[in-house]
């Protein structure tokens, strides 16, 4: 009896169904859809609060000889060019949001260090604030430095990129974007202070202050930065490789800064109408004292065809200061040694295998560097007089 | 005669008309509480990060169908004027720089439609064909 009772309303609604093979099929489709979108909105929901992004990059680079351009000599190991980041960025509320990135690099034995730790937050829909630990917008990729997959080059230009090892500062910025008819101007403002353990030297940015203003048609950008602060560098390497050789240096001897002042400045351009792709930025960085002031430019061309993108780039940089640098570290070590002159020529290509995926062939010929060979490999360029050098590299970047 | 011509043309035009309602056609589409109508260039700065807004002042929340779909090609085509690569690229950067999300990928048609009529401020893409009055159809751009 129960049993019945229950079969009933089933039996029913079949029969109900089944009179009407049109509505039948009209139900199924609406319950499917009705699904579909409960699962999207539960997807949605999930989505919504944490995301979870990252990017990767292997490689191999191999030089003609040893002059050490960014590091690369003729014996490399794939682990130097290997970079694995995880991103997640946390929605506090509609308007804040939470974001960190780690950072495992081969070079550094693949330990994580946090690249980006901050809050953001949009009072407006035109204001951005953020506090916490973030990128200096130094260049125009100085966000997504090391997203090799968001780049068109094998590696950013040398010649801009190269000199300024700190990438990263401790402190809070202001973003107010400003949107014309098609167009729009972002204003950013920001300070704080940075510390950080290069290759080649620590440094310590005090009192960091600077702006940066960029316009966009969403075709050409122009954009122009301004940076200042107290730096003091100390040259880790060289006390390395004087303690190598046994040599006590006196104290003070590798304090290339000392709380001086530096200030940097650049412009630059890019186009980007999806076929062509061009880009070029020019910067000046002046440091009291007797650590280098260099000039840099660079301009790179590339075109899209299909899933190629074959570039072409040249770069030149230049300290401006070796007149200051009459005296010496050490007597054999003159202050020479940071003097720094070079030009560099890429050709390359990127080749999108695959959406997320692409892999980057390139050859960079670097040249002039003979009399200023700053941050090269110095003995070798000076003892085998070595006036180039050739760098192959083939890149594999991704992102998810 | 002449009505007999007339009803011809009546006909023919008929006929074109089916013809051209039954071809897929790619339509913008979005949420009964949204607005009525957008340009092509409003989409575009929806679906290249550029606006948060639909015309109307409401928060969007923009969804795109799967890489190999026919109409995402043609809205990529049509609208963004970029290919999947670029976007792919553009994207990475814009999420890596915490610049914003693209737009959120359904994986079919159907689950396009039934995500837009009940997503608030939704705004996505279908082949003409498929749309039902669960939607609105904001623009049929112009080839």
């Amino acid at each position: 009896m129960k049993t019945y009772f229950r079969v009933a309303p089933l039996a029913l609604a079949i029969s109900a169904g089944g009179a009407v093979a049109q509505s039948n099929d009209e139900a199924v489709a609406q319950m499917q859809q009705q699904l579909n979108s409960m699962q999207q909105q539960l997807n949605s929901v999930k989505n919504d609060r944490v995301r979870f992004n990252g990017f990767f990059s292997t490689g191999y680079s191999r030089a003609s000889n040893d002059v050490g351009f960014t590091g690369v000599s003729e014996d490399s190991s794939v682990g130097d060019q290997s970079l694995l980041a995880l991103q997640g960025t946390f929605d506090v509320t509609e308007k804040s949001q939470a974001v960190m990135q780690l950072v495992g690099r081969g070079y550094e034995d693949w330990e994580p260090v946090i690249e980006w730790a901050y809050l953001s937050h949009r009072p407006t829909n035109n204001l951005q604030l953020r506090a916490g630990k973030m990128r200096l917008p130094f260049f125009m990729y100085s966000d997504s430095l090391e997203v090799g997959y968001s780049q068109p080059w094998a590696r950013p230009p040398q010649s801009v990129y190269g000199p300024i090892e700190s990438t990263s500062y401790v402190g809070a910025d202001a973003t107010y974007t400003i949107n014309l008819d098609n167009s729009a101007i972002t204003t950013q403002a920001f300070t704080g202070f940075n510390d950080q353990n290069t290759r080649s030297a620590t440094t310590e940015f005090r009192n960091l202050i600077g702006s940066t203003v960029s316009w966009t048609d969403y075709l050409w950008t122009v954009r122009a930065v301004a940076v200042t602060t107290e730096a003091t560098v100390e040259a880790t390497r060289l006390a390395e490789r004087a303690a190598s050789f046994g040599i006590q240096l006196p104290p003070g001897t590798t304090t290339l800064a000392d709380s001086d002042r530096a200030n940097f400045f650049g412009v630059g351009f890019s186009y980007d109408d999806g076929t062509w792709q061009v880009i070029s930025e020019v910067t000046r960085s002046e440091v009291d004292g007797r650590f280098t002031d260099t000039d840099s430019a660079y301009i790179s061309a590339g075109r899209r065809f299909g899933s190629w993108t074959p570039y072409l780039a040249i770069g030149w940089s230049e300290t401006q200061d070796d007149d200051e640098r009459t005296g010496e570290f050490l007597p054999t070590v003159p202050e020479a040694i940071l003097n720094t002159r070079r030009d560099e020529y890429s050709v390359g290509t990127r080749w999108d295998i695959t959406p997320g995926v692409a892999i980057k062939m390139d050859v960079t010929h670097v040249r002039g560097f003979e009399d200023a060979p700053g941050g090269l490999n110095q003995d070798y360029v000076l003892v085998n007089e070595k006036n180039s050098t050739n760098v192959y590299t083939l890149k594999l970047d991704s992102a998810f | 005669m002449k009505t007999r011509r007339t009803s011809l043309t009546v006909v023919l035009a008929a006929l074109c008309l089916f013809v051209g309602g039954a071809r897929a056609e790619l339509v913008i589409i979005g949420h009964h509480g949204g607005p009525d109508t957008i340009t092509p260039q409003q989409v575009k700065d929806i679906y290249l990060n550029r606006s948060s807004r639909l015309p109307d002042g409401q928060r969007v929340v923009a969804f795109q169908l799967p890489a190999g779909n026919s109409m995402r090609d043609e809205f990529n085509e049509l609208i963004t004027e970029r290919n999947d690569a670029w976007l792919k690229s553009f994207w990475s950067r814009q999420v890596l720089t915490g610049k914003g999300h693209p737009p959120r990928e359904v994986s079919s048609a159907n689950s396009m439609k039934s995500v837009v009529s009940s997503t608030l401020g939704s705004i996505g893409y279908l082949d003409s064909t498929l749309v039902d009055d669960s939607v609105k159809v904001l623009l049929t751009p112009e080839p």
